[in-house]
C-alpha cells in the first residue's frame, strides 16, 4: 500500500466536481470541500450557485480585499464575489427552493457514503452532538446529490462502504461521488468507477474502498485540464 | 400614533423573563447578527432560556479567531449566541449546528453540552426555518420528507403522501424574536441588506419581535415596493450605535 500514486488535491477535486455540473444548473454548495467548486466553474457554462442562508447566484471566493462584503459569504463563512443577477432571500425562502425541488444539484461533503446511496455527514468524531446544517434538506430534496470528499478517513478507513455505520443524514440520496482518487456513480445498490486519478489502477482504488466496485465500460483517466 | 422605536437595547429586552423561549436571528456571521440585543440580554440576566438558532454561536474569542483566520477584520462588537451560552443562560437549544467544525476552536455551547448543563434538539435547517415560518403564518404543523429514516424522526408521526413517507413537524413560536435588519421606520417596516437569513424568517414568529437596525428613517422613506418585512411583524425597533462599542470583552 505504500506505493500508491499521488492523490488529487482539493482544488483538483473541485475542478472535477465543477466539470460534472451542466450548463444552466442551479447548484447548492455545502460546507467543506464543495465550497471550492465556485472557483472552478468552466468558463463556457453558466451555473447558478446557491447558499443556504439566502443567496442565489454567487461567484468565486473573493481574493481581493476590495471585493469583500462581509455580509456576502458562502456557507463556510468565506467571502464570495457578487456577479450580476445575484439575489438574496430569507432562510425560509431559501429552503422552500431546496425543499420544493428547485435545485438541480446539491454538492455536499461527507464522512461516509454507502452502496445504497445513504449519506453520513452529521456526527463529526469527538463532537458532543450531531450537526445537520442544511444537509438533510439538501440531500433529500435536490434532483441530484454530488458528494465531494476524501476517499479515506484520516485513520485510513474507507469512506465509501457497503453500509454506513455512522449517523445517517439522509437515505438513498447520493448519485455521484468525487474523491481524491476518482469519480463514482451510485445507482441500484452499486458503486461504479467512472474516472480514476492519473496513475491509479482499478485494483489500487478497489484496495482502499469498502465496497466492491463496478467499473464503467468507458472508464477513463481524469484529465487535469 | 404608532412608534415602535425604543431608546435603548436594555429597554428593548427588559421584559424577557427567565424561562422564555427566544428566536435568535442571523446565520453564523456577526455582521448579520443582532449583536447589541444579545449583549443586552446577557446583561439583563434572564436564564433557563429555550433558544432557537441556526447555530450555537462562536462566542467572542472564537469568533475573533475565525475572522482573523479568514483574513477579515474581527469586530469589536461581534457578540452572538455564544455569549449567552457561555454565561450558562440556555436550558435548551433547538439548532442545526450545535458544534463548530474545528477541533481546536470550540463553540462555547460545546463545553456546555459536555458538562451536561443544557439540552439540545438537533434538526435540519429547513425544518427549523419552516417550523418558524408556520408559526408566523398560523399553521400548527406540516409534513416533510426530510429526516425520514434518521434520528430526527424519533417520536414523530409518519404519514405517506404519494407513497412517500413524511414526518409531522410542528410550528415553533417563541416569546421573543431578536433579529437584525438594515433600515426601519417607526411602523417597524424593515429592509435587510444581504442574505436575510433567519432574521426575516423569525420576524412575526414570536409574541414580541425586536429588530436591531443600522438606521431608522422617516416614515415614507422606505418605499412600498422596497419593504421586505411589513411592520405588523415587528413590535420594537432599536438603533445600533453609529460608532461601534470598542471593548469586545464587556457587553456594554
Amino acid at each position: 500500500m505504500s506505493e500508491l500514486p499521488e492523490r488529487l488535491g482539493e482544488d483538483v477535486m473541485a475542478l472535477v466536481a465543477a466539470r460534472d455540473l451542466p450548463d444552466g444548473a442551479t447548484v447548492n454548495l455545502g460546507l467543506g470541500l464543495p465550497l471550492a467548486i465556485a472557483d472552478y466553474i468552466p468558463p463556457d457554462r453558466e451555473v447558478l450557485l446557491h447558499s443556504e442562508q439566502g443567496i442565489l447566484g454567487f461567484g468565486p471566493r473573493a481574493e481581493d480585499r476590495a471585493d469583500i462584503d462581509p455580509l456576502i459569504m458562502n456557507a463556510g463563512g468565506e467571502p464570495v464575489t457578487r456577479p450580476p443577477g445575484i439575489c438574496y432571500m430569507s432562510h425560509d425562502e431559501s429552503f422552500a427552493m431546496i425543499r420544493g425541488g428547485h435545485l438541480d444539484v446539491s454538492a455536499l461533503g461527507a464522512l461516509q457514503v454507502d452502496q445504497e446511496g445513504n449519506l453520513a455527514n452529521a456526527q463529526i468524531p469527538g463532537k458532543p452532538a450531531p450537526g445537520l446544517g442544511g444537509g438533510q434538506d439538501l440531500a433529500t430534496c435536490a434532483k441530484q446529490v454530488l458528494v465531494v470528499m476524501k476517499h479515506n478517513a484520516p485513520n485510513g478507513d474507507p469512506k465509501i462502504v457497503e453500509r454506513c455505520d455512522m449517523v445517517v443524514t439522509a437515505r438513498g440520496c447520493v448519485d455521484r461521488v468525487v474523491t481524491d482518487v476518482g469519480l463514482f456513480e451510485i445507482a441500484d445498490g452499486r458503486v461504479t468507477l467512472l474516472e480514476y486519478a492519473p496513475g491509479w489502477s482499478v485494483e489500487q482504488i478497489q484496495a482502499i474502498t469498502g465496497v466492491e466496485l463496478a467499473v464503467a465500460e468507458d472508464v477513463r483517466e481524469i484529465t487535469l485540464r | 400614533m404608532i412608534n415602535k422605536v425604543v431608546g435603548s437595547f436594555d429597554e428593548a429586552v427588559a421584559d424577557v423573563p427567565s424561562g422564555a423561549m427566544v428566536h435568535f436571528g442571523g446565520f453564523a456571521n456577526p455582521h448579520n447578527t443582532p449583536n447589541y440585543l444579545f449583549a443586552a440580554l446577557a446583561r439583563q440576566g434572564a436564564d433557563q432560556l429555550t433558544g432557537v438558532s441556526t447555530f450555537a454561536g462562536y462566542g467572542v474569542e472564537v469568533g475573533r479567531a475565525l475572522f482573523e483566520r479568514r483574513g477579515l477584520d474581527p469586530l469589536s462588537d461581534g457578540w452572538d449566541l455564544g455569549l449567552i451560552a457561555e454565561l450558562g443562560r440556555l436550558r435548551k437549544l433547538i439548532t442545526s449546528f450545535p458544534n463548530g467544525n474545528s477541533r481546536e476552536l470550540l463553540y462555547p455551547f460545546e463545553h456546555v453540552l459536555r458538562r451536561g448543563e443544557a439540552e439540545v434538539e438537533v434538526l435540519g435547517q429547513g425544518s427549523i426555518a419552516e417550523r418558524i415560518r408556520c408559526a408566523r403564518a398560523g399553521i400548527p404543523a406540516f409534513y416533510t420528507p426530510v429526516g425520514v429514516g434518521t434520528f430526527v424522526a424519533e417520536g414523530k408521526e409518519v404519514r405517506e403522501f404519494d407513497g412517500v413517507p413524511h414526518l409531522l413537524e410542528t410550528a415553533l413560536r417563541a416569546d421573543f424574536a431578536l433579529i437584525r435588519a438594515h433600515r426601519a421606520d417607526r411602523f417597524g417596516n424593515l429592509v435587510f441588506r444581504g442574505p436575510r437569513t433567519f432574521n426575516q424568517t423569525m420576524a412575526g414568529a414570536a409574541g414580541v419581535t425586536v429588530a436591531e437596525v443600522d438606521e431608522v428613517v422617516p416614515l415614507g422613506e422606505l418605499g412600498p415596493d422596497e419593504i421586505h418585512t411589513p411592520g405588523i411583524y415587528v413590535q420594537r425597533v432599536v438603533v445600533r450605535p453609529s460608532t461601534p462599542h470598542d471593548d469586545w470583552r464587556t457587553p456594554a
